[in-house]
C-alpha cells in the first residue's frame, strides 16, 4: 500500500513517468508458530508481544471490545468467513481453492472450525502465504500510450494511530475530531478520555478515508463505490472498517453483513477475491494483489483472467482498497476509477 | 565522559556467554536438505507443471538487546515490586503503560511525573488464546487481557490468570507480581477479584454455543499440550487457582 501511494506521489511530482511496483513475501521458512512469532516482532515487542500476544491475539482483543460495545455475534464473523471462502472457490489463484477445492462451505462448517484466539476461529484469520505481484504505474500520458484498460487513481489517503492499542483510550490525535462517533460510544462500558476510536475502531482508516474521499469527490461511499478489496487480516477488522470507511455509522457494521450488502450480489461487494483469509496474504504483496484484482474488476477482465465470470461486478466504475500495518497503527486508502 | 554508556548493574554477562554457543550452532549453515517435486512456473497452481527442488534446513540463533529508554523505570519497578505509571502535570492524564511525555497536543510534550499505581483495575478487553507464537505455546490456553488500571486512562496488556470461560469485559482484577521477575510485562499477571458474577450482556457469554465451542476447543488444546509437551489437563487447571 505504501509503495503504491509513494509511486503515485513520485509520478504526480513529475519526476518519474513510469514505475514498476513489485512486492513479494515468503512466509513458510519456519513453522506456523514461529512465523507468528516473527510477524509479532513487528508489533510493540516491549508492550504487547511479551504477554504472549501475537497478531491473532491483539486483533481478537480489539474485536472482543467492538463486539461488547456494538453487539455483533460470532454468526456475523462466520458469515464473512463463509463468504470469503465461497468467493475464493471462483478464484483459481486463491490459496483456499488450491488447498480445499471448489466446494462451497456453510455456517455449520465454520462452527466446526477451531478457535485460535476467541472470538476468532482459524477461518477468521489471515493465511500464511507465499506470493508476489508487480504493477506498472505511470503518468496519464504513459498510461494512455501503453495500456488498453488503464485504471486511474482517484484519491489517496494516509493515517496513523498509536503503536500500542491500549493507548487509544486516551488517543489525543482523535480527541473531539469525530464527535458523532464519540457519541455512539456506549458510556456504560467505561468513561474514556477519547471514546473514538478507543480499541474498537480504526482511527487511521477514518482519517485516510476522509482524505481519499475528499480527493475523489465521494460523498456517499456506500452508493458511489461499486467494489471493495479491504485489507482485513481478520474478519472483525473488515466489520470495523465498514464503519471507519463510513459505509455505515459506527456500530452498524453488523447490519451490512446481516442485510447482505457486502455479499457477492450486494450493494457493495467486498473481498470478492476471497480476501486475506481465503485468497492470499503474502504481506509485502497483498495490497498489490488486491489492486490487481480490482483492476480486473474495473476492466471487466474477470472472466478472461479467472476463467469464470461469477465474481465480475457488472459495470463497476469506482473501487476502494485499504492498507493496514501493526494493530491498526498506520495505513492508507486508495480509490480507483475506471473512467 | 559525556556520551559514554556505563554499566551500573550487570545481569547480562552470563546469558551473553551462554548464547555464544547457540549463535555458533545457529550459524546459517545448511544442516540438512530434501529433494522435492512441486509445481513450477507462473499461472494457476492446478495447471502448473512439476519441477524438482532442493529444500535446505539451516538454523539461526540470536540474542537481541535494546534499551527500554526513558520508560526503563517502569520495568525496573516491576523487578522491585513497584507498579508505576506516569501523570501529565497539565492535563492530568494518567498513562499505564507509561509515557514519559504527554502526547496531548495541548500539553506541548510536557514531561510526565512518575506515580505509584494501585494493584487493581478492570478488564477493558481480552482474547482467549488457544494458539500462540512458539515462545508461549506451553502457556496455552491463556487469556490475553488489556486491563485499565484504577486511576489510569489507558490499558495495559497483561495475562489474566483465570479459567478462560470465566473472563468478561469490565471484570475487576487484582494485579499480582510473579515470584521470579525479569523486567517485562510477564512479571505481573491479573487475577479476577472474588465474588463477581458474569453480566448478562457479556459478549462471550451472550450465547451458550460460544461457551460450548470454547470448551470443545479447550479440550483440543489440552490434547495438544499433552502430545507436544507432556503437560496434563489437571495441571493446566491448577494454574487458574488463586495463589
Amino acid at each position: 500500500m505504501d509503495a503504491l501511494i509513494n509511486a503515485y506521489f513520485l509520478i504526480k511530482s513529475g519526476q518519474f513517468d513510469l514505475i514498476l511496483v513489485a512486492g513479494w513475501e515468503w512466509m513458510s521458512e519456519v513453522d506456523t508458530a514461529t512465523t507468528n512469532e516473527f510477524i509479532a516482532s513487528a508489533s510493540d515487542t516491549d508492550w504487547d508481544f511479551t504477554v504472549g500476544g501475537f497478531y491473532n491475539g491483539y486483533y481478537a482483543a480489539l474485536e472482543t471490545r467492538h463486539m461488547q460495545l456494538y453487539g455483533e455475534t460470532i454468526d456475523d464473523l462466520g458469515r464473512l468467513a463463509v463468504r470469503n471462502r465461497n468467493n475464493a472457490v471462483h478464484n483459481p489463484f486463491s490459496q483456499w481453492r488450491a488447498e480445499h477445492g471448489k466446494g462451497y462451505v456453510t455456517l455449520d462448517d465454520y462452527y466446526k472450525d477451531r478457535i485460535i484466539a476467541w472470538p476468532y476461529r482459524r477461518w477468521n484469520c489471515a493465511l500464511i502465504s507465499e506470493g508476489a505481484c508487480c504493477l506498472l504505474m505511470g503518468s496519464e500520458k504513459a498510461a494512455k500510450r501503453l495500456a488498453d484498460n488503464p485504471m486511474w487513481i482517484a484519491g489517496v489517503g494516509l493515517g496513523t494511530d498509536s503503536m500500542r492499542p491500549g493507548d487509544r483510550l486516551a488517543d489525543w490525535a482523535y480527541h473531539g475530531v469525530y464527535k458523532a462517533d464519540e457519541k455512539r460510544y456506549p458510556v456504560k462500558y467505561g468513561k474514556l478520555k477519547t471514546p473514538y476510536p478507543e480499541m474498537a475502531n480504526f482511527g487511521f482508516a477514518r482519517e485516510a478515508a476522509r482524505q481519499a474521499y475528499a480527493q475523489a469527490g465521494i460523498r456517499n461511499p456506500l452508493k458511489e463505490i461499486d467494489v471493495a478489496e479491504l485489507f482485513a487480516p481478520y474478519d472483525g477488522v473488515e466489520l470495523c472498517l465498514y464503519e471507519d470507511l463510513m459505509f455505515c455509522p459506527r456500530g452498524e457494521g453488523k447490519t451490512l453483513i446481516r442485510e447482505g450488502v457486502v455479499e457477492r450480489e450486494g450493494e457493495l461487494p467486498c473481498q470478492l477475491s476471497g480476501g486475506l483469509t481465503a485468497f492470499t496474504h503474502p504481506v509485502g504483496a497483498t495490497s498489490l494483489l488486491q489492486t490487481l484484482f480490482l483492476h480486473w474488476q474495473l476492466a471487466g477482465l474477470i472472466r478472461k483472467k479467472l476463467g469464470d465470470a461469477t465474481l465480475q461486478v457488472k459495470n463497476a466504475n469506482k473501487a476502494i482498497t485499504t492498507g493496514h500495518g501493526g494493530t491498526g497503527c498506520q495505513g492508507g486508502v486508495i480509490i480507483y476509477s475506471r473512467d | 565522559m559525556a556520551g559514554e554508556v556505563r554499566v551500573i548493574e550487570d545481569k547480562a554477562t552470563p546469558i551473553k556467554k551462554e548464547w555464544e554457543e547457540y549463535a555458533r550452532k545457529g550459524n546459517w549453515t545448511v544442516k540438512g536438505y530434501e529433494i522435492v517435486r512441486a509445481p513450477s512456473g507462473p499461472g494457476k497452481i492446478e495447471e502448473s507443471p512439476e519441477a524438482e527442488y532442493m529444500v535446505i534446513y539451516r538454523p539461526h540463533g540470536v540474542l537481541y538487546h535494546h534499551s527500554y529508554g526513558l520508560v526503563s523505570k517502569f520495568f525496573k519497578g516491576l523487578i522491585d515490586r513497584k507498579f508505576l505509571g506516569t501523570k501529565c502535570p497539565k492535563c492530568k492524564t494518567v498513562y499505564c503503560p507509561p509515557r514519559v511525555h504527554c502526547w496531548n497536543p495541548a500539553c506541548r510534550v510536557a514531561e510526565t511525573k512518575w506515580i505509584e499505581l494501585p494493584l487493581k483495575g478492570k478488564v477493558h478487553t481480552f482474547s482467549v488464546m488457544l494458539f500462540s507464537a512458539e515462545a508461549f505455546l506451553e502457556m496455552l490456553p491463556f487469556v490475553l487481557g488489556y486491563v485499565q488500571i484504577e486511576g489510569a486512562d489507558t490499558a495495559l496488556p497483561v495475562q489474566i490468570v483465570t479459567a478462560p470461560t470465566d473472563v468478561f469485559v469490565g471484570q475487576k482484577v487484582n494485579i499480582r507480581f510473579r515470584e521470579e521477575r525479569k523486567g517485562d510485562l510477564m512479571d505481573i499477571y491479573a487475577l479476577p477479584a472474588k465474588g463477581q458474577t458474569v453480566p448478562e450482556d457479556s459478549c462471550l457469554h451472550a450465547n451458550k454455543k460460544n461457551i460450548q465451542d470454547l470448551n470443545r476447543d479447550l479440550e483440543n488444546t489440552y490434547e495438544f499440550l499433552n502430545k507436544r509437551f507432556g503437560i496434563k489437563k489437571a495441571d493446566v487447571k491448577k494454574r487458574w487457582k488463586a495463589k
